[in-house]
């Protein structure tokens, strides 16, 4: 029999041993290093095989299942400016001088594609990044064969990316060969700081012609989402690559119907027809024509979701202004918070008696009560 | 009498039923001397990304020869599909990307070093040899130059040294098992990949670790380890996203090519029977012949 065969087997019998002494579920081993990867928290607790695919891992043979891939290991939110502003990736510096990686301008193109999780695949459950090389081991050959050594997975990760966008693999795009004259010394860095992606601009408004023959026509008013509805560019172009905008020419996998309408349809779930396809094309985005009164001038600032939730979970308040101002109670109500104060002789009427069935969707009219317009200015009070 | 032609008819039947009689014996059973813990590497060609540095580290360790490292950033190698040849162990052929899309296919081709090589079979001096661990290696000194080898390679993939006269070799790749064997490293072109997109391990771990990438990412690969039944299987073993047939593996069945003329020839030959046989009929032949040329010689005489 073979030596290795020999351990397999002593190896199995030591797990028919260890394994019935154990509580079913999380093994929680009182020598196991109580560390922030393996115990976020007191309440959470990782279990070991969604990490590990023994019953014992050990830093020789962590036994690690396949690299928890983009998303489903990625906790918490992080701003661009919150990233370093370039990395120096060194650690594998010896045919090569170390590669400057502009981050924080990876990190705005990133955000209009997928976010942070793009590259990093995996957070700490409190948010931390760890470095690739924290995980990936900067040894010559992969430690695991489930998951690539340093190496493998920067270029995995950069060739990704860089390899639809210039066809090419060109070592000398990101590395520059040490030969006499240059060492290993790190390069001047100085040209790439500071410099951010430039503004995008894009069409305010795409008008789609389409085959359905009750309403041929979809506007999409790209500037409402952005500028009025707070949508990020992930949100929609998540998945997009760079040489969809920098190489419109080249041949790319066009957007399928059912592309577009899933993609209008995650926020807008499941309208009619009609709410996108018309016959003519639709104006922009008016909250005065949709709701019946307008936001300005008070309500201008207030984002949509504060009254209406995410645009993923649409919901429409009615329009009594109690419905949002909970606390506007009659009797208790300063009606100088709507920018007009009332005069001496109109506080102490009723609301109902200005706004007729207390619809404070339509503006009340002097000629409602007085036979005479009052002058000079028209109002019941002082307009701040 | 019997005429040359029934002769051959009935020798030939003979050896033929005591042939298939082995082949239906021993065509299924799993060659005896490997490993189970054999190495192989995996190809990736999803991975690959066209650098051609396995090129440069396989020319460099074999003492083959190359250009500096800069020099294999050229892909206009890429517009012609080119052939493992005396020169290089290994190439990387470029294949267009699927319709709709920009990527590229790169598939890096080399000995796949079969778990039962045709090659070895057909060397008649052991100068080819399938290492238990795996790599099928060469030994210069053995050689005779009668390049069965070339004829037998399913993938064609053994070159010979035609430029060289006096001291011509075949030339292979070997998975560097000067190193894998003795050093337990990985192959040069392995340690070199940018990407890693190739692996060195046990093959049986290739395996599962093939299988699981085809099942975790089934719109990225096509579903099949090429390898893993291929001519009996092969110690090298790629993935990709294509059929086989569209990056060139040739159709071939899941039994080693050697399999077949092996366990004809050894069948023919085991216990001596297939010889005895004919022998055998051969002297009933003789002997039936010989007695009616006597009866006609009696009847005459």
């Amino acid at each position: 029999m073979r030596k290795s065969s020999i351990i397999r087997l002593l190896f199995l019998g030591l797990i028919l041993i260890v394994v019935p002494n154990l509580a079913a579920g999380q093994i929680v081993d009182p020598k196991h290093p109580k560390d922030s990867k393996h115990f976020p928290s007191a309440e959470k607790v990782t279990a070991c095989v969604s990490c590990h695919t023994c019953e014992k891992p050990t830093p020789d043979d962590p036994c690690l299942v396949n690299c928890p891939r983009h998303g489903a290991h990625f906790y918490g939110h992080h701003e661009v400016a919150e990233g370093p502003e370039i990395v120096i990736i060194d650690q594998l510096a010896d045919l090569y001088r170390p590669v400057v990686f502009a981050h924080r301008l990876h990190a705005e193109m990133s955000n209009m594609t997928g976010g942070c999780e793009n590259c990093h695949h995996y957070s700490e459950q409190s948010g931390v990044i760890p470095p690739c090389r924290e995980c990936h081991d900067a040894a010559k050959g992969p430690v695991s064969l489930n998951q690539p050594a340093l190496k493998g997975a920067y270029h995995r990760q950069c060739m990704n990316c860089h390899r639809d966008w210039s066809h090419a693999s060109a070592c000398g795009f990101c590395h520059e060969q040490v030969h006499e004259g240059i060492g290993t010394a790190v390069p001047d860095t100085t040209d790439i700081v500071g410099i951010p992606h430039p503004n995008i601009t894009s069409p305010p408004t795409f008008t789609y012609q389409t085959t359905y023959e009750e309403g041929p026509v979809v506007t999409f008013h790209h500037v409402d989402h952005v500028d009025n509805f707070g949508l990020n560019c992930v949100d929609c172009h998540r998945g997009d690559s760079c040489s969809r905008c920098h190489e419109p020419e080249k041949p790319k996998a066009q957007k399928t119907r059912v592309d577009h309408v899933t993609t209008c349809c995650s926020c807008h779930g499941q309208r009619d027809c009609a709410f996108c396809h018309t016959e003519q094309s639709k104006p922009r985005f008016e909250h005065t024509r949709t709701a019946g009164w307008a936001l300005e001038p008070h309500h201008t600032d207030v984002a949509c979701i504060t009254c209406h939730g995410s645009p993923r979970d649409f919901r429409t308040p009615s329009d009594k202004c109690t419905s949002c101002h909970i606390h506007w109670e009659v009797g208790e109500f300063d009606h100088g918070v709507t920018g007009l104060t009332l005069s001496e002789d109109h506080v102490d009427l009723d609301c109902s008696d200005c706004h007729l069935e207390m619809n404070f969707s339509v503006r009340p009219s002097c000629e409602d009560c007085h036979d005479e317009p009052m002058s000079p200015d028209r109002l019941p009070g002082i307009r701040k | 009498m019997v005429s040359r032609r029934d002769f051959l008819k009935i020798t030939g039947t003979a050896a033929g039923t005591a042939a298939l009689t082995a082949v239906g014996a021993e065509a299924s059973a799993p060659h005896p001397d490997l490993d189970p813990d054999r190495f192989g590497v995996l190809t990736d060609t999803t991975l690959c990304i066209g650098c051609r540095r396995c090129e440069w580290a396989c020319a460099e360790q074999n003492g083959l020869p190359h250009g500096d490292l800069e020099s294999y950033g050229d892909t206009s190698v890429f517009d012609e599909m080119r052939r493992p040849n005396a020169e290089a162990y290994t190439v990387v052929n470029r294949y267009s990307p699927p319709a709709g899309t920009q990527q590229p296919l790169d598939v890096k081709v080399q000995c796949l070093h079969c778990e039962h090589p045709a090659c070895v079979s057909a060397c008649i001096v052991g100068a080819l040899e399938k290492s238990p661990m795996g790599p099928v290696t060469y030994d210069a000194w053995k050689c005779i130059g009668c390049r069965y080898c070339l004829v037998a390679c399913p993938f064609q993939i053994p070159a010979y040294e035609y430029a060289e006269p006096l001291t011509p070799r075949v030339m292979k790749c070997t998975m560097c098992a000067e190193r894998t064997l003795k050093e337990g490293r990985a192959p040069a072109c392995v340690e070199m990949c940018p990407p890693e997109a190739l692996v060195f391990g046990p093959r049986f771990e290739l395996l599962e670790l093939a299988h699981r990438r085809l099942a975790e990412n089934p719109g990225r690969y096509h579903p099949e380890v090429i390898g893993e039944q291929i001519v009996g299987g092969t110690s090298w073993l790629m993935i990709t996203d294509r059929p086989s047939a569209e990056i060139d593996i040739p159709d071939l069945p899941n039994e080693s090519p050697s399999v077949i003329t092996e366990t004809i020839q050894h069948g023919i030959f085991k216990g001596f029977t297939g010889p005895l046989m004919l022998f055998g009929i051969l002297s009933i032949l003789m002997k039936s012949s010989s007695d009616k040329r006597k009866e006609k010689e009696d009847e005459n005489g």
